[in-house]
C-alpha cells in the first residue's frame, strides 16, 4: 500500500476503528428509527461526496443535483416495474442516463462564469420536475405525473433490493460511501484531481499550462451526476415510493449544497462531517418541534451556513481536522515515550 | 384574435412586474457577480410590509410605496454590509464568489421559514381600492391594479436608466462594475457601492412587492416562483443588463399568458424553463447580447 | 528554420489597432526581448503568441506548425508556455502541488510528475520552499514559482511576461542567474520586460515596439543607440528607470 506510506499510523488506525466501529453498529443499535437516522445521514454523506466532484473539485456550484437523484430513481424503478429488471442493473442505466443529462447541462455551462452554471442546474431541476409531473405516460413506461411511483412489496429478496430490515441497507449505503470515500481519494491524487483543482482556483493560469479547464469540468459532472443517481436508486429502494416533488425537489438539491459547504467543500471527510452535523438536527428538530414550529430546522440550516462561512469560509473539517491533528500528535507522542 | 391580443397585453403588464424584480438582481449582479438567492425572499418581506401597511390603515395602496421602499433600501444596504460583505471580503480575488452565493441561500431559508413560524402558511389577499377592479379598453379587459404596477414599473426602469447612465452614483456603480481594481484607485469606494447597489436592488423588489399585493396573494414562499424566473429573466437579457431584464420579464410574461391558451400552466412552466435552456446553448450572453460578462 | 516566425501580426480591439503587423523570430535556444512604453502592445502581442488572444491577422508559426488562434492549452501541449505578469498561483496548494500540475502536461502518472515537479524546482532554487503553500511565499519566490510551474511543462519556448516587474534590484540580480539556468538547458525564452537592465543583461535580440508597431530589432546595445528608439521610448523611461 504505497500510496498510503505517507499517511500518519495513528490516522490510519483511527481511520480503521472509525469503519470498525460503524460497520458493528447494528449489533448495538436495533431501534429501525435510529437506524433510519444513520441510514440517511450516510445516503445524504453520499450524495454531498458525489456532489462534491463538481461542486468541490471543479469550483462551480451545482444547485440541482436532486434532478440526478430523481433520474435515478426514475429509471431504476420505471425498469423494475415495467420489464422487472433487477435495480441493481437499473441503478448502472439510471447513472448513465444521468450522466448524460449532466453533460448535456455542463456542455454549454461550464465554460461560462460560474453564476450560468449554478442558474442552469436549477432550471434544469425545477424543469425536470415540471416534466415528470405532468407525465403520465412516456411510451411504454407508466410514470405517473405527480402521483409517483410505488414499489411493490415482495420481502426479503437481494435480486430486487428490498430488505424487510433496516440492517441490509444500513449496509449498502455505508459500503457505497466508503467506495466513493476511495474514489475521492484517489480522485484528489490523479492527474484529473489536479487539473480541476488547477481549472477551479486559476482558469486562465490553468490554460496556459495545458489544461483544457471544460473538458477536465465535464468529466468532474458526469462522474458526479453517475453517482448521484446510484444513490438516487437507494433511495427509491429505501422508501418504495416516492413523487417528484419527494425526489427531485429543490429542497434536496439545497440542502446537499449546504452539507457540503458546512463540513468543507473539495475535501474527503468534508461531506461526511457535514451531513453527521446538519441531518440530525433536521431529523430531531422534524420530530420532536415539526407541528409547532414548522420550517424550524431549515432555520437553524440557514443560521449555521451563515455563521459557518462568516468565520469557518472553507468548512468545519478544517479546525475539526486539526483539533484532530493535535490529538494525533499527543498519542504518537506518548506512544515513543 | 382579440383574445390573443388581450392575453399579449396582460402577459406584457405582468411580464413587467417579473422585469421590475429581475432588474434588482441583475443591478446586484452586474456589480458584485453574485447571483443574489434571497432576492425572491426579500420581495416576500416587501410584500408582507405591503399587506400589513394596507391593511392596518386601510390607505391607497401605492401609498405603501412610501414606506416599504425605504424600509427594503435599508434592509438590503444593511443585510450586505453586515452579513455578505465580510464573508464577499474574504474571497473578493476569487473568480467565483461561491460562498456568497450559498450564503444568500442561507439567508433565503432563514427569511422564508421566518415568516412562515411568524405569519403562518395561509394565503393572504388585501382588500384594497383597486383589488378585481377591471378596465375596459377596446373589447378588452386587463386588471387595473395590473396596468399600474406596469406603469410604475416603465417610469422606474427609465429611471434607474437614466440613474446609471447620467448621475454620479450611477457612474461610480458602472465603473465598479467594470473594473473593481480601476475604480477604486479613482477614487470610489468600492464597499460603499456595494451596499447602495444591494440597497438598490432590493427596493426594487420592494416596488414589484407594492405593486403585486393588490392583486396578489402573499404567503411566506411566495418568493420562490418569482426568485426562479428573475433568474431565468436576467440570463434571458443578459446577466449584469437593466434594460434586458425589463424585457426578458415582457418575453417571460407574453410566454406565460399566451400559453395558457393553449396548455395547461404547468407546461408554460415548462416552457420557460426550456427556452431558458435553449438560450443558454445558443446564446448565453443574452437574447440582446447588451453585455459580455461570461 | 526559425523556432517561431512571427509574420505580420495584427490585433484590434474594436477601433484601436493595439498590435499593428509585427514580424519577428527566434531561433532555437535564444533569448530574446521585447521592449517598449506602456500601452505599446507589447503584452496584446505576447498573448497573440501565446493564445490567449486570437490575432486579427498574420500567422504565427512554431516549429512550423500554424498557432495563431488556437487555445492556450493546445499551444501549451505543442510547447510554448507563458507566465504572467501578475501571477496566478494556485494559492491554497503547495509550491510541490502547483509544479505538478504543470508537469501533468506530459504524463498521466502523480509520481513520475511529482519527480519531473521537484526536479524543477531543484533547478530554479525553490527546492526547499516545496511544502509551503503558495499564498505564504514572498513577491519573488511567487514570481519563481510561475516560473517553476512553466518550466515543468517541459516547453521548447518559454514566455516571460514581466517577471522581474515589482521586484527590487537585488532580486532582480537573483532573479537574472535562474532564466539563464532555464535558456542553458534548451529552453528558448522571449521575455517582455521593462526593467531595461535585465533585457541588456539576457537577450541576444531586441524588439523595440510603439504604438503598436515594431519600430527597431537586433543587439541590444545597438538598439539602444538606435535614434527612433531613444525618441520613443528610452527617451523619458529610461532616465526616470535609472535614477
Amino acid at each position: 500500500m504505497k500510496f498510503l506510506s505517507n499517511v500518519q499510523t495513528t490516522h490510519k488506525v483511527f481511520a480503521a476503528l472509525v469503519l470498525a466501529v460503524l460497520y458493528a453498529l447494528p449489533i448495538f443499535i436495533t431501534s429501525p428509527v435510529m437506524l433510519q437516522i444513520f441510514i440517511l445521514i450516510f445516503l445524504y454523506a453520499y450524495l454531498t461526496s458525489s456532489w462534491n466532484f463538481v461542486g468541490g473539485f471543479a469550483g462551480v456550484l451545482p444547485l440541482g443535483h436532486s434532478a440526478f437523484v430523481g433520474l435515478g430513481a426514475y429509471t431504476s424503478t420505471l425498469l423494475y416495474l415495467t420489464y422487472n429488471i433487477s435495480p441493481w442493473i437499473g441503478m448502472i442505466a439510471g447513472g448513465i442516463v444521468a450522466a448524460a443529462f449532466g453533460l448535456l447541462i455542463g456542455l454549454p455551462t461550464l465554460k461560462l462564469r460560474g453564476a450560468y452554471f449554478a442558474l442552469a442546474t436549477i432550471a434544469f431541476a425545477e424543469g425536470l420536475r415540471v416534466l415528470v409531473e405532468n407525465v403520465e405516460k412516456l411510451g411504454p413506461f407508466e410514470v405517473r405525473g405527480p402521483k409517483g411511483l410505488l414499489i411493490n412489496l415482495v420481502g426479503n429478496s437481494f435480486k430486487d433490493f428490498q430488505f424487510l430490515s433496516k440492517v441490509p441497507y444500513y449496509y449498502i449505503i455505508l459500503t457505497m460511501l466508503v467506495l466513493v470515500l476511495i474514489l475521492t481519494f484517489f480522485m484528489m491524487r490523479s492527474k484529473v484531481g489536479y487539473y480541476l483543482a488547477a481549472g477551479g482556483e486559476e482558469p486562465e493560469a490553468a490554460e496556459a499550462l495545458g489544461i483544457k479547464v471544460s473538458k477536465y469540468k465535464l468529466i468532474a459532472m458526469a462522474i458526479s451526476c453517475f453517482l448521484t443517481a446510484l444513490g438516487g436508486t437507494f433511495y427509491a429502494q429505501l422508501v418504495l415510493y416516492f413523487y417528484p416533488k419527494s425526489i427531485m425537489g429543490l429542497d434536496m438539491s439545497y440542502e446537499i449544497a449546504f452539507i457540503a459547504l458546512i463540513g468543507g467543500r473539495s475535501t474527503i471527510m468534508g461531506p461526511v462531517l457535514g451531513a453527521f452535523l446538519l441531518r440530525p438536527v433536521g431529523e430531531l428538530t422534524r420530530i420532536y418541534l415539526g407541528d409547532t414550529l414548522p420550517g424550524l430546522h431549515l432555520i437553524i440550516f440557514g443560521l449555521v451556513l451563515i455563521i459557518v462561512m462568516r468565520y469557518q469560509p472553507r468548512g468545519l473539517v478544517e479546525p475539526v481536522s486539526r483539533w484532530l491533528n493535535i490529538l494525533f500528535d499527543r498519542i504518537e507522542k506518548r506512544r515513543r515515550a | 384574435m382579440i383574445g390573443y391580443i388581450e392575453s399579449v397585453i396582460n402577459g406584457i403588464l405582468m411580464g413587467s412586474i417579473y422585469g421590475l424584480t429581475a432588474v434588482g438582481l441583475t443591478l446586484i449582479f452586474g456589480v458584485m457577480k453574485v447571483v443574489n438567492f434571497a432576492h425572491g425572499s426579500i420581495l416576500m418581506v416587501g410584500m408582507f410590509a405591503a399587506y400589513w401597511f394596507i391593511t392596518l390603515t386601510g390607505f391607497n395602496p401605492y401609498l405603501a410605496l412610501v414606506v416599504v421602499v425605504p424600509l427594503l433600501y435599508f434592509f438590503g444596504y444593511y443585510m450586505q454590509k453586515i452579513i455578505i460583505k465580510p464573508i464577499f471580503e474574504a474571497e473578493k480575488h476569487v473568480r467565483e464568489p461561491i460562498t456568497v452565493i450559498i450564503v444568500t441561500t442561507g439567508i433565503w431559508y432563514v427569511l422564508d421559514n421566518l415568516a412562515l413560524l411568524v405569519f403562518g402558511a395561509e394565503f393572504r389577499v388585501a382588500q384594497t381600492s383597486v383589488t378585481g377592479k377591471m378596465v375596459e379598453v377596446a373589447e378588452m379587459y386587463f386588471p387595473l391594479a395590473k396596468m399600474i404596477g406596469a406603469g410604475i414599473t416603465l417610469l422606474l426602469g427609465i429611471y434607474l436608466y437614466w440613474f446609471l447612465k447620467h448621475s454620479r452614483m450611477g457612474k461610480a456603480v458602472r465603473a465598479t462594475s467594470l473594473d473593481r481594481e480601476a475604480a477604486t484607485l479613482m477614487g470610489i469606494k468600492q464597499s460603499r457601492i456595494y451596499n447602495i447597489v444591494f440597497g438598490m436592488g432590493c427596493a426594487c423588489c420592494g416596488v414589484a412587492a407594492c405593486v403585486l399585493v393588490p392583486f396578489y396573494y402573499v404567503y411566506p414562499t411566495v418568493g420562490v416562483p418569482f426568485d426562479i424566473k428573475a433568474f431565468v429573466i436576467v440570463v434571458l437579457g443578459g446577466l449584469g443588463s437593466v434594460p434586458g431584464a425589463i424585457l426578458g420579464g415582457i418575453i417571460i410574461g407574453i410566454i406565460e399568458t399566451v400559453g395558457a391558451q393553449f396548455m395547461a400552466a404547468t407546461w408554460t412552466e415548462m416552457l420557460i424553463y426550456a427556452f431558458f435552456l435553449v438560450v443558454l446553448f445558443v446564446k448565453p450572453s443574452g437574447l440582446f447580447g447588451l453585455r459580455q460578462d461570461y | 528554420m526559425a523556432l517561431l516566425e512571427v509574420k505580420g501580426v495584427t490585433k484590434q480591439f474594436g477601433g484601436l489597432t493595439a498590435v499593428n503587423s509585427v514580424d519577428m523570430e527566434v531561433q532555437e535556444g535564444q533569448i530574446v526581448g521585447i521592449i517598449g512604453p506602456n500601452g505599446a502592445g507589447k503584452t496584446t502581442l505576447f498573448s497573440c503568441i501565446a493564445g490567449s488572444h486570437v490575432p486579427t491577422k498574420g500567422s504565427i508559426k512554431f516549429n512550423g506548425t500554424e498557432i495563431a488562434g488556437k487555445k492556450p492549452y493546445d499551444i501549451c501541449k505543442l510547447g510554448v508556455t507563458r507566465t504572467f505578469q501578475v501571477v496566478k498561483p494556485f494559492a491554497n496548494k503547495t509550491v510541490l502541488y502547483n509544479t505538478t500540475v504543470g508537469a501533468f502536461a506530459k504524463t498521466n502518472r502523480l509520481d513520475v510528475a511529482e519527480e519531473k515537479a521537484m526536479e524543477v524546482l531543484k533547478l530554479i532554487d525553490l527546492y526547499d520552499k516545496k511544502d509551503i503553500l503558495a499564498k505564504n511565499l514572498t513577491l519573488p519566490e511567487r514570481k519563481r514559482l510561475e516560473l517553476a510551474r512553466a518550466l515543468a511543462t517541459e516547453p521548447k519556448l518559454l514566455l516571460l511576461d514581466e517577471v522581474m516587474a515589482g521586484l527590487r534590484p537585488s532580486e532582480v540580480a537573483e532573479m537574472l542567474p535562474v532564466i539563464r539556468k532555464i535558456n542553458s538547458v534548451g529552453v528558448s525564452i522571449i521575455i517582455v520586460e521593462h526593467i531595461m537592465q535585465a533585457i541588456m543583461n539576457l537577450s541576444e535580440k531586441v524588439y523595440v515596439i510603439n504604438f503598436g508597431k515594431k519600430i527597431a530589432e537586433g543587439d541590444p546595445h545597438k538598439v539602444v543607440a538606435d535614434e527612433e528608439v531613444i525618441k520613443a521610448y528610452l527617451g523619458d523611461e529610461y532616465v526616470a528607470n535609472s535614477h
